[in-house]
């Protein structure tokens, strides 16, 4: 492992955020071309390394703790990283690190990039502590960070559209933020304490009736910011407004740290597998709802939007209903999820990039002109409606058996349905983008260009790996799943016999 | 290395086996579709292009799918769902924030209710 891991892992891209702009100064007083796209790669790439250093010590089944300045927890602040954050890291820098290589020539054409990689960095410092941190006030903190970094990146293009789908995520992302912040406030004039290790160990001894509103909080704040229905309506707007390598990075990465903030509080800082069934219930309604309403879309981005809603809906249902295998395949399915909506926009990106449009009916035949692109497309919609032999299948069934073997075959019944409406939806995108007659005046129409190409294609090799050997994945997310289930692990390495 | 039946429960599914029966009926496809090419050689004319539809002649963007039609079937049978959940997406921002609230309670009462309070 590299030397202070943990602590880099969030000081790097949060130092290099607040170079970035000097990089900007120097690099255009010197006429050096691309300064700012090679500093924010090479920033992204070394925050995947000291990530995957942490592997083999967390994969040998340690709970790393980091104690800041020397203080031992619950006094001071410490970084703890088990198999369920380590597996968040590894999903945040990675996808990350794609988005910043595909950003390369996708915000090419834009303006103020200074100001798009110093957020780009400033949103994966967020994303880095919400994940790593084992106090509860700095992941408020960190998250505020994300969050604040997400509204200016949304409104990046400065236009109507942005600027008003920007405000109307400040404001119900800041709601969301506040309920966290309440929630804190309330657990530590409850036990004092905000180490989440501390109040794990603390809040049992607390009469149920305390928490339940604390509780009710920190999962309104965090279904906000993941799109659970009813908390979703933000989502479909930010992100067709946003530029598509801040839709990949917000749908691949961000909702996986809104997620992990969500089971980490839950189910190790409040031990309560007994709300498993709510999360369930609402993951089902999320799921239901993100597919009918991605059904009747125009805008390519769009429906993408609802789409990553129902996913999340499988992700909670996995999650929810509590057992080995519901968690491990609602583990694997934000795994895959991660993979297969990160390309879907990069697809969406290279469209708009070539044709300067993501709504459908004014696009079609671009088969003709963009045969890898298409295929790409054909991979990631066939992964993500869960047709094999692709990822999206062996996390969907794991899920689905879950359901069944927990007793709520109905569940399983809803969510085979969904499935069966997401190849529906992603069929009509098809057909209406690639398949068809094509208009005049996109026969010119090239090719995505290569560096945006190979992300993409990257993300398609991993859909059909993780698809082929769905062991590879279950093995990267089991660590995941053993810590989630056994908190008593993360309270006893954190807090040492305290 | 995790047993199939605990990955897909009682059934048996083996990707890889799957996988390259799925290549093998491709290429057959592949084959049959390259087998029945046709024999006489394509004569396109510009008079053979043209779309016509109830005697109208149509130009290639014209005939494009709309996306607000495909599937219009499913819609018409989840009218009822439609016409309730259409409206609560307006952009309106004060309905969003009415519906962050409406979240609020019904989190805090399932809660309440999942954990047995009383």
């Amino acid at each position: 492992m590299i030397p202070h891991a943990p602590i880099l892992a969030i000081v790097l891209p949060l130092f290099a955020a607040f170079l970035m702009p000097v990089v900007g100064i120097l690099a255009r007083r010197r006429g050096i071309k691309r300064a700012r796209e090679w500093f924010a790669i090479a920033a992204v790439l070394a925050e995947l390394v000291i990530v995957m250093s942490m592997l083999p010590v967390v994969w040998g089944g340690q709970v790393l703790v980091y104690q800041l300045g020397g203080w031992s927890p619950p006094w001071g602040i410490n970084l703890a990283i088990d198999g369920l954050n380590l597996l968040v890291a590894m999903i945040v820098s990675g996808i990350s690190a794609l988005v910043v290589i595909y950003s390369f020539v996708y915000m090419g054409r834009d303006h103020g990039l200074d100001q798009y990689y110093t957020l780009f960095l400033l949103i994966l410092a967020g994303m880095m502590g919400v994940t790593l941190t084992g106090d509860i006030f700095n992941l408020y903190v960190f998250f505020e960070i994300m969050c604040i970094s997400s509204y200016a990146l949304v409104a990046f293009r400065r236009n109507w559209q942005s600027i008003e789908a920007s405000i109307k995520y400040l404001i119900v992302g800041s709601l969301g933020t506040s309920f966290i912040l309440l929630g804190i406030a309330l657990l530590y004039g409850m036990v004092g304490s905000l180490n989440i290790a501390h109040l794990a160990q603390k809040l049992p001894l607390e009469p149920t009736s305390a928490i339940i509103v604390p509780l009710a909080l920190f999962v309104t704040g965090f279904g906000i910011k993941i799109a659970m229905v009813p908390l979703h309506m933000w989502q479909p707007d930010a992100y067709q407004a946003a530029p598509s390598a801040v839709a990949a990075l917000f749908s691949g990465a961000t909702a996986t740290v809104g997620i992990y903030a969500m089971v980490r509080v839950v189910y190790t800082l409040f031990g309560v597998f007994a709300i498993g069934i709510m999360l369930a219930a609402l993951g089902l309604v999320t799921m239901v709802l993100g597919a009918f309403m991605a059904l009747t879309q125009r805008d390519l981005k769009r429906l993408l939007a609802y789409s990553c809603i129902s996913q999340i809906g499988y992700i909670l249902l996995g999650l929810g209903l509590g057992t080995s295998l519901g968690i491990q395949g609602g583990l694997f399915h934000l795994f895959n999820n991660a993979i297969y909506k990160t390309m879907l926009f990069m697809i969406v990106g290279a469209i708009i990039y070539r044709v300067g449009t993501s709504n459908m009916d004014q696009l079609g035949g671009l088969w003709k002109n963009m045969p890898v692109t298409a295929t790409l497309f054909g991979v990631g919609a066939l992964a993500i409606s869960g047709v094999p032999p692709f990822n999206g299948f062996a996390s969907k069934w794991m899920i689905y058996v879950a359901g069944i073997e927990a007793g709520q075959a109905v569940f399983t019944i809803i969510a085979l349905i969904m499935s069966a409406l997401t190849l529906a939806y992603f069929l009509k995108a098809f057909n209406s983008i690639f398949l068809g007659q094509r208009p005049k005046h996109l026969s010119d129409v090239k090719e995505t260009p290569l560096p945006m190409m190979f992300p993409i294609m990257l993300l398609a090799v991993l859909c059909i790996v993780f698809g082929v050997l769905p062991q590879l994945g279950i093995d990267i997310v089991r660590p995941a799943q053993e810590a989630l289930m056994n908190s008593g692990g993360y309270i006893g390495a954190v807090l040492g016999g305290a | 290395m995790v047993s199939e039946s605990v990955l897909f429960g009682p059934g048996f599914w083996g990707p890889i086996i799957a996988t390259a029966a799925m290549l093998l009926i491709a290429a057959v496809g592949g084959l049959i579709l390259l087998g029945g090419r046709r024999l006489t050689k394509a004569k396109p004319s510009a008079e053979k292009l043209k779309t016509y539809a109830c005697g109208e002649e149509l130009e290639a963007s014209d005939i494009h799918a709309d996306s607000e039609q495909f599937f219009s079937p499913i819609r018409r049978v989840f009218r009822p769902f439609y016409r309730y959940i259409r409206p609560a997406h307006t952009g309106d921002l004060s309905t969003y924030l009415f519906w962050v609230v409406v979240g609020l309670i019904i989190i805090l009462v399932s809660i309440a209710l999942a954990i047995g309070v009383g």
